[in-house]
């Protein structure tokens, strides 16, 4: 049964322009790796350390900028379906469990956010089989990443989601979204309670503090999912 | 036996008191017109009964169940329009109640049965966004009428429509609780209109139920308190002018 509510939402977004903006956002991140390497190639190839870390050192922070950046506007786009033509309120007198909508919107994000990760270690594997071809490209460190980066850009999408479905107008949640996204890449990397903000979390790649950040992930996907659910209740006390 | 029951039913929004103990007994299988005038808390009561929005005090049934416990039951067997056509842009007329009908686990022909009974077959395929007013305002109604609910609850359901749409969609109100086996609460602010299609009527007027009961007691009321009965317009009239009167002397 839930998972028939959940899927739902795959249903709704039909035409909704998601899924070609989360595959353009994937193809432009992953060309951030290709495009440094092609520039300045002698810059990266005599390094020392494993092909990965020196393309995620050189690289991760824009694409994890992009990344959060359509998380943002997934969230926007999602809810902005629901609110647009009262779509929401029809939701609410239908027997559908309140919170049932937030999860769904949940997973069709995490989803797109799948599919992006899966474009951009793509795009990491071919720069690691151009230019560090007798290094040899190294799958499961790629996959570990991608899980690890999966795992550290949920609570990003939790929180969009919940500040989407508080506001109707798409404009205010975009806005909050972007603020947060460029407060978390001046904030500094060394700081590990600030690192905690759900937007800061994604900056970081598997290395050190991994376990701690990847806890705190875990921690913030349950919290903000919990919140997301509970406020879909509570809405009826003030409306 | 009444399909819903209120007992001093009532929101307030601070201070202001937007339904005040309202006490409603809508009788199984009929047409309940509520008439008021705009801002007398008809959507706000209806949004109460679909739990749309919590009641600040009171309580009520739907066919005996109770809100919150037996909410997803009241809700599946509710179909409901509140105020303004509610449905996703970017989905056709045909796919909005498909949607609808996955969340009722109907079978697949109750999609094709509701746009008939509204007449949006031939448009079925176009883009919800794209539709006129009047078929928004059609589409709506297929979704509550979709699966033949027990109960529809149907907010202003003629607004937008052209005179012919309304005569229509007033046709389709009036034979449903034969045709359905369903009972039906209307509203709108025009009693001419609810005369046309109801056979009890509720009177609220800036949150407070002036009268309840058939037509015909209406009549016999009115004339019983000296306001005119020629018209029910008048009576109408006569009755929110003088509870305003009441309300001015608190």
């Amino acid at each position: 049964m839930g998972k028939m509510k959940m899927a739902l939402e795959f249903i709704k977004i039909k035409r909704t322009g998601l899924l070609p903006a989360f595959l353009c956002g994937g193809l432009l991140a992953s060309m951030i790796p290709v495009l440094n390497m092609a520039a300045r190639s002698e810059v990266y190839v005599n390094l020392p350390q494993p092909p990965l870390d020196i393309l995620l050192d050189g690289n991760w922070q824009t694409m994890a900028m992009l990344n959060l950046l359509l998380t943002v506007i997934g969230a926007c786009m999602v809810y902005h379906i629901e609110f647009a033509d009262n779509a929401m309120e029809k939701m609410r007198a239908l027997p559908v469990g309140e919170g049932w909508m937030f999860l769904g919107k949940s997973l069709v994000l995490a989803c797109m956010c799948i599919v992006v990760l899966l474009i951009e270690i793509a795009g990491l594997a071919v720069c690691a089989a151009v230019w560090f071809e007798s290094r040899g490209i190294m799958w499961t460190e790629l996959a570990r990443n991608a899980g690890y980066m999966l795992l550290l850009l949920l609570p990003a999408v939790m929180l969009s989601l919940l500040v989407a479905s508080l506001c109707r107008n798409m404009w205010i949640p975009f806005g909050i979204g972007v603020l947060g996204v460029f407060a978390a890449t001046m904030m500094p990397s060394g700081n590990f309670a600030l690192s905690l903000f759900p937007f800061a979390l994604h900056f970081h790649v598997l290395g050190e503090q991994a376990v701690e950040l990847g806890a705190a992930a875990g921690v913030e996907i349950l919290a903000l999912g919990a919140a997301g659910v509970a406020t879909q209740k509570i809405r009826r006390w003030f409306q | 036996m009444n399909m819903i029951e209120t007992h001093d039913l009532t929101k307030s929004y601070g201070h202001f008191q937007a339904v005040s103990n309202v006490n409603l007994h809508i009788p199984k299988g009929r047409v309940y017109g509520f008439v008021g005038p705009n801002g007398a808390g008809k959507s706000t009561t209806m949004k109460m009964l679909l739990g749309l929005t919590v009641p600040t005090k009171g309580s009520f049934s739907i066919n005996g169940k109770t809100y919150p416990k037996d909410r997803e039951e009241i809700l599946r067997n509710t179909g409901s329009f509140i105020e303004a056509p509610a449905f996703y842009g970017n989905l056709t007329g045909e796919e909005n109640l498909d949607l609808i009908r996955r969340i009722l686990k109907l079978p697949k022909s109750s999609v094709a049965e509701a746009l008939e009974l509204v007449g949006l077959t031939p448009f079925q395929k176009r883009l919800a966004k794209k539709y006129s007013l009047g078929m928004k305002q059609r589409l709506g109604l297929a979704g509550a009428l979709i699966g033949r609910p027990q109960l529809l609850i149907l907010d202003e359901p003629t607004n937008g429509l052209d005179p012919a749409g309304i005569h229509e969609i007033r046709e389709l109100i009036r034979s449903l609780p034969k045709q359905f086996d369903c009972t039906v609460l209307v509203s709108s602010h025009l009693l001419s209109e609810i005369q046309l299609m109801a056979d009890h009527i509720g009177i609220l007027n800036r949150g407070e139920l002036l009268f309840e009961g058939p037509l015909e007691e209406l009549k016999a009321y009115a004339a019983s308190n000296g306001y005119p009965v020629d018209n029910l317009e008048d009576t109408f009239l006569a009755l929110v002018h003088q509870a305003e009167e009441r309300g001015w002397e608190k």
